[in-house]
């Protein structure tokens, strides 16, 4: 049986790994390279590693950074989020050691290069990020380059996504980085494509909050940033919590005998 | 350090960091490669790999290791191919164009089916006796693929369940073939390397 996810997320901005709330406000928290390899000494399920300045600076995106986590030799699937511009860029991402891409800004820009993305890896590479909010009865989705949300419908949706990418990032933008703050409305009132499975990410903290997102059928995966920050086993710590739900159990390192018999 | 040589077969798909690291834990001395003098020096060939089945057959034909691959496994080399590189083990597959494949194990590749890919963690469910791979019957590995392989039950050691069940797990002689990531999956999958590279030099 297929396992619901828990990823941990690492936001990066010039370099730096950040704290980011509400995407306004950053706290510095260190080298990514750290974060993410306690992500993979934790077990968590994937690492998602998102380059928030990427695209807005025109940057590209941050290959170096790659490189340096490529180096890692992680035991965990990585996806990578920022700056992408291009079915180049892609490609030159998966082959510094992402198993999956992240894209959102391009999404506004050019369906078609995501389209050759999705041709170029399978859909099973590529994430669409969409950054929500529920104002006034109706879906807003955020150019988080512009800082306009527009409306959104079920059939916007549907055209971007169908058939390109294999799951959608559900961002609630507006309460990142606040304590249970994820606005549950976002997933009931979206009307997103059915066939896609869904992750949600932003102001996830409670347990409670990750077993109700979870429970429903089309979320494959729910995401947590800042609140793995400023402790240790912080993925462990979590997924025991989660116990009935269908994820996988807490793995600690030290369970494994890593000498070959020969 | 444990005297037995593993080479990572260099074929230009994806990044070998993590296979190399994983083969490294595990105490193996590892290589990477295409040169046909440095692969003839190991007691393990890896063929792993991430992308479209058509590219990474005009990759190994472009590198002259069709040919060579498929004399190995005459010789009874091990071969163990991880997801894009266990398909290429098959005869042929679906993915974008009709395309041949390695051969190695009879076969073919087609594409998943509602729903069209299967991405995160799942068991495998050993349904043919295999000592290799006793150990790892019930653990959860790491999948991300859009095609699976389709062919004879004799090769089928492993099933997956996502709506229907596919073989997770074939083998044919000396030639395994991994549809998940061993080297993304954490404990579990460098239990099963372990195993499995233990189990088929001593074979």
């Amino acid at each position: 049986m297929l396992k619901k996810r828990l990823i941990g997320t690492v936001i990066v901005r010039n370099g730096w790994a950040v704290q980011s709330f509400g995407y306004r406000r950053y706290l510095p928290l260190g080298k990514p390279e750290c974060l993410v390899q306690n992500l993979d000494r934790w077990g968590a399920d994937e690492i998602f590693v998102l380059s928030i300045d990427r695209s807005s600076d025109r940057l590209g995106p941050d290959f170096k950074l790659l490189e340096r986590l490529g180096q890692l030799g992680l035991g965990t699937p990585l996806i990578y989020g920022g700056g992408i511009r291009s079915v180049e860029d892609g490609l030159q991402v998966i082959r510094l050691g992402a198993d999956r891409l992240c894209v959102d800004a391009i999404l506004h820009d050019d369906i078609e290069t995501v389209r050759g993305l999705s041709r170029q890896l399978g859909a099973q590479a590529v994430i669409a990020a969409l950054p929500l909010s529920y104002r006034d009865q109706r879906i807003e989705w955020l150019d988080y380059r512009t800082k306009v949300s527009t409306q959104v419908s079920a059939k916007d949706l549907d055209a971007i996504t169908l058939g390109i990418v294999s799951e959608l990032l559900v961002i609630d933008w507006e309460h990142e980085g606040q304590p249970g703050g994820f606005d549950h409305r976002l997933i009931a009132h979206a009307s997103l494509p059915a066939e896609i499975p869904l992750i949600a990410f932003g102001g996830l903290s409670e347990p409670g909050q990750l077993i109700e997102l979870l429970s429903q059928p089309p979320m494959a995966a729910v995401a947590v940033g800042n609140f793995l920050s400023y402790r240790e086993h912080a993925i462990q710590k979590i997924k025991t919590k989660l116990i009935g739900m269908p994820v996988r159990l807490p793995s600690y390192e030290s369970m494994y005998s890593l000498t070959a018999d020969v | 350090m444990s005297s037995r040589t593993v080479c990572v077969v260099d074929y230009h798909m994806g990044n070998h960091a993590s296979v190399v690291h994983s083969l490294r834990e595990l105490n193996y001395r590892v290589r990477v490669s295409n040169d046909q003098a440095v692969l003839n020096e190991a007691d393990v060939l890896v063929l792993p790999g991430v992308g479209a089945f058509p590219s990474g057959m005009k990759a190994l034909h472009s590198l002259s290791l069709v040919s060579y691959l498929q004399e190995q496994a005459r010789l009874q080399r091990p071969i163990i191919g991880f997801c894009l590189g266990m398909q290429l083990l098959a005869d042929a597959s679906y993915e974008h164009q009709y395309t041949m494949g390695l051969g190695l194990i009879p076969g073919e590749v087609v594409p998943l089916i509602n729903p069209q890919w299967h991405i995160g963690w799942n068991s495998i469910e050993c349904v043919l006796q295999d000592p290799l791979f006793q150990a790892s019957d019930g653990q959860v590995f790491y999948f991300n693929h859009s095609f699976a392989y389709r062919g004879p039950s004799e090769y089928q050691i492993g099933l997956s369940r996502h709506h229907k069940a596919f073989p997770s797990v074939v083998r044919r002689g000396s030639v395994v073939g991994l549809q998940f990531h061993p080297e993304k999956s954490q404990g579990p999958g460098k239990e099963l390397l372990k195993s499995l590279i233990s189990g088929l030099c001593h074979a």
